[in-house]
């Protein structure tokens, strides 16, 4: 079960999205405004669903540690984010799409960028509000209780968010490629947009492996063994890593950066669902 | 590359083919495949599950090519190598020349050189250099001024080490290659498994052999909490003590994400288990007879009356937070065993299948905890990149380069000409909105 407001952001993503479509359509700047403000007000329901969410956690976790002091409170406040089970990181990544899209994008995100965005995140929520996905708040088991995971889990998951903002790009800047319309931003603008969400992704990706590799030391005594997600975000990071090479150094731009812009966010893809679901490894609480 | 394979500089060509992006892009996709072949193919198993899993034949040629171990094996090490020798040539390569680049401090000389980007003339006689420092402090950051015989330079620079980025990030990509190695040659790794009460002088390395240690370590207790009954676990802990000759020196408590440091080994707990001291005693009864007997662990043996037989499979000290705890296979009659649990303080929580009845008065038992011993000096290697790899980034990603000029010069008719000049070699698209920006500002602040 979802919490209520939720269900509600998931209804204004889905809203913004058509009136992105709309004024896309219409060239009406009212309506892109009206979508932007509804997209913040989204994000503002979200981030409050967020915020109580983690209260509630952080006072269940409470119980078990009663007479807690300022310091053991305020790590059970660090351990408590919401962010240690698959539906909570879905939820975390829903958030994060609008978050990066409307400080990163600005005044690109409207029309069909906007939709794709808008519409994202809506499919995000709305797979976790499914049934098969476990939405009870649980007691942190004891791999889990670490400062590490706030930051890991944060930082992977902007990433995540990022190259899912760049692949939305590549398929408009393909799609625009071969059917024009004008109310998409012009290709050169769109090839910058999909570079710079990949350089944010590409930072927060290496973050994420990197605060994932000191919390496996500390935890496991191995910064690296080979498990599947590790090796997936391995293989992503290098997608991207290929990605930079071809534009900065060999200069490619437009239609073949796309192309691995969506080849990369494949990788994202099966790093974050193929491998919690096909692949067994340290990683498997996910689901 | 322009030089050949035919002229006669095999040197310049292996250098030119090291140093090439072509090299480092195949590589990094050639690691990627390779690492997916390594996430179908389960690693690091006995040979016999490949056999069951592939066939013989793909089973057997697995485990031989060593792709069943993939990452240790040549397909994997070699392209990795090669690797690190294409970002070593790199560095040779360019990093003196982005070292000297970025220690060249950018001079009034170079600024009236830039390409220019705008012109205009400014009518009027007020004095225009106090408004165009304040536009340029404002959009970019305090400049630099020179005064000419004949004209004014303001100039400013952004970006001047933005050179360094790249070659930091690949130092820093080169450190954590070279802790992996010294983890992997000077590295200690291995397993310690302790009961209650017990001492070690070694532990197990993962070639089987044993490496002793120079000191002793002790468990004097292990526990496992629970959140509450029937919930999941809340804390692992293992309280060790370490003796150097005899004396007792340290108490640590060691848990999950809480290792445990000494004498230069870390001790991270990594699983635990029960051990019986002794056969388990059970209470069976059957209708009003009550009888108690022993059973041997992972033995069948016949039930007091013999119409039925159970096998102890399990014993566990704490089964989720019910306390101790025994996993018994059933058998009466015919058919398959039944697995059941009987707990020592909640004999109601057993399922009790058949005609008999069982109890578990008290359960004689040990624990032990097995820890992840290793020593590796090679992880200040690989933090030391952690760490590099953070300013590089934020030089190659977020310190575009920029060069800017404003050049007055007064005219004769007591006017000033006003020339904005610039160049940034990477960030085209957001130099060319600046140009625009201050250009306009710069047009703006004109007194008509």
């Amino acid at each position: 079960m979802m919490s209520p407001v939720l269900g509600g952001v998931m209804l204004a993503y889905l809203l913004v999205g058509l009136l992105f479509l709309a004024g896309g359509l219409w060239a009406s700047s009212r309506l892109q405004l009206w979508a932007r403000l509804l997209f913040w007000a989204g994000l503002g329901a979200h981030t409050m669903a967020l915020l109580g969410r983690w209260w509630e956690s952080y006072h269940l976790a409470l119980v078990h540690t009663p007479g807690a002091g300022f310091s053991e409170s305020l790590r059970l406040v660090i351990l408590q984010a919401p962010l240690s089970n698959f539906y909570e990181s879905l939820i975390f990544f829903a958030w994060c799409l609008p978050f990066l899209a409307l400080v990163t994008f600005r005044h690109y995100l409207q029309g069909y960028l906007g939709t794709v965005v808008a519409i994202l995140a809506c499919l995000l929520l709305a797979y976790a509000s499914l049934g098969g996905v476990d939405s009870r708040i649980k007691p942190l088991m004891p791999a889990l209780k670490s400062n590490w995971l706030l930051i890991h889990v944060v930082t992977c998951f902007l990433g995540y968010a990022a190259f899912t903002l760049g692949f939305g790009t590549a398929l408009l800047y393909l799609k625009q490629e071969r059917w024009p319309r004008p109310s998409l931003p012009p290709l050169a603008s769109m090839d910058r947009l999909i570079y710079q969400a990949t350089i944010i992704g590409f930072l927060f990706l290496t973050l994420g492996i990197l605060t994932g590799a000191v919390w496996a030391e500390s935890a496991w005594g191995r910064y690296w063994s080979w498990d599947p997600k590790e090796t997936w975000s391995l293989i992503t990071w290098l997608v991207y890593a290929t990605l930079l090479h071809a534009r900065l150094v060999k200069g490619w731009q437009g239609r073949r950066i796309a192309w691995l812009a969506v080849l990369g966010f494949m990788a994202v893809l099966f790093t974050y669902f193929g491998v919690s679901f096909l692949l067994t490894g340290l990683h498997s609480y996910l689901t | 590359m322009t030089t050949k394979r035919s002229q006669p500089q095999p040197w310049l060509w292996l250098w030119g083919s090291l140093t090439s992006i072509r090299l480092t892009v195949f590589l990094l996709l050639i690691l990627a495949v390779i690492a997916i072949v390594g996430t179908v193919v389960p690693q690091d198993q006995p040979p016999a599950q490949y056999w069951d899993r592939f066939g013989e034949g793909l089973g057997s040629l697995l485990w031989r090519s060593g792709i069943s171990s993939i990452y240790y094996s040549p397909w994997f090490l070699g392209p990795v190598g090669l690797l690190g020798v294409n970002i070593l040539a790199c560095l040779i390569n360019g990093l003196p020349q982005a070292i000297r680049r970025s220690a060249r401090r950018f001079t009034w000389e170079m600024a009236v050189a830039l390409p220019e980007r705008g012109r205009f003339h400014w009518q009027g006689g007020a004095d225009p250099r106090p408004l165009v420092a304040a536009i340029l402090r404002r959009e970019l950051g305090r400049p630099r001024q020179q005064t000419l015989p004949d004209k004014e330079v303001f100039f400013y620079e952004r970006g001047r080490f933005r050179p360094l980025g790249p070659y930091l990030v690949h130092l820093s990509l080169l450190l954590i290659l070279a802790g992996g190695l010294i983890g992997k040659f000077w590295g200690i790794e291995g397993r310690l498994m302790l009961s209650e009460g017990e001492e070690a002088r070694a532990f197990q390395v993962s070639s089987g052999a044993e490496q002793p240690l120079d000191f002793q370590v002790r468990l004097d207790r292990f526990q496992v909490e629970f959140y509450e009954k029937g919930s999941s676990p809340k804390e692992f802990r293992s309280d060790l003590t370490f003796f150097q000759n005899g004396r007792e020196v340290e108490r640590h408590a060691c848990r999950v994400n809480d290792p445990v440091t000494f004498g230069g080994f870390t001790f991270y707990q990594s699983s635990y288990g029960t051990q019986p001291t002794g056969p388990v005693r059970l209470q069976v009864s059957q209708g009003d007879r009550s009888q108690t007997m022993e059973a041997p662990m992972r033995r069948m043996v016949e039930l007091p009356g013999g119409d039925g037989q159970i096998m102890v499979v399990r014993v566990d000290g704490n089964l989720q937070g019910f306390g101790p705890a025994v996993q018994l296979a059933y058998r009466q009659g015919p058919g398959h065993p039944q697995i059941i649990w009987v707990l020592e303080k909640h004999p109601e929580l057993a399922e009790q299948p058949g005609p008999h009845r069982f109890t578990l008065p008290s359960l004689s038992f040990k624990w032990y905890s097995v820890f992840q011993v290793k020593r590796d000096p090679g992880v200040w290697w690989v933090y030391a990149g952690f760490i590099l790899l953070l300013p590089g980034f934020f030089l190659a990603f977020f310190r575009p380069s920029q060069r800017w000029a404003v050049v007055l010069e007064q005219t004769p008719k007591g006017g000033w000409k006003v020339t904005l000049q610039g160049v940034s070699p990477r960030a085209r698209d957001a130099f060319a909105a600046r140009q625009e920006r201050l250009l306009e500002l710069l047009k703006k602040g004109t007194p008509s």
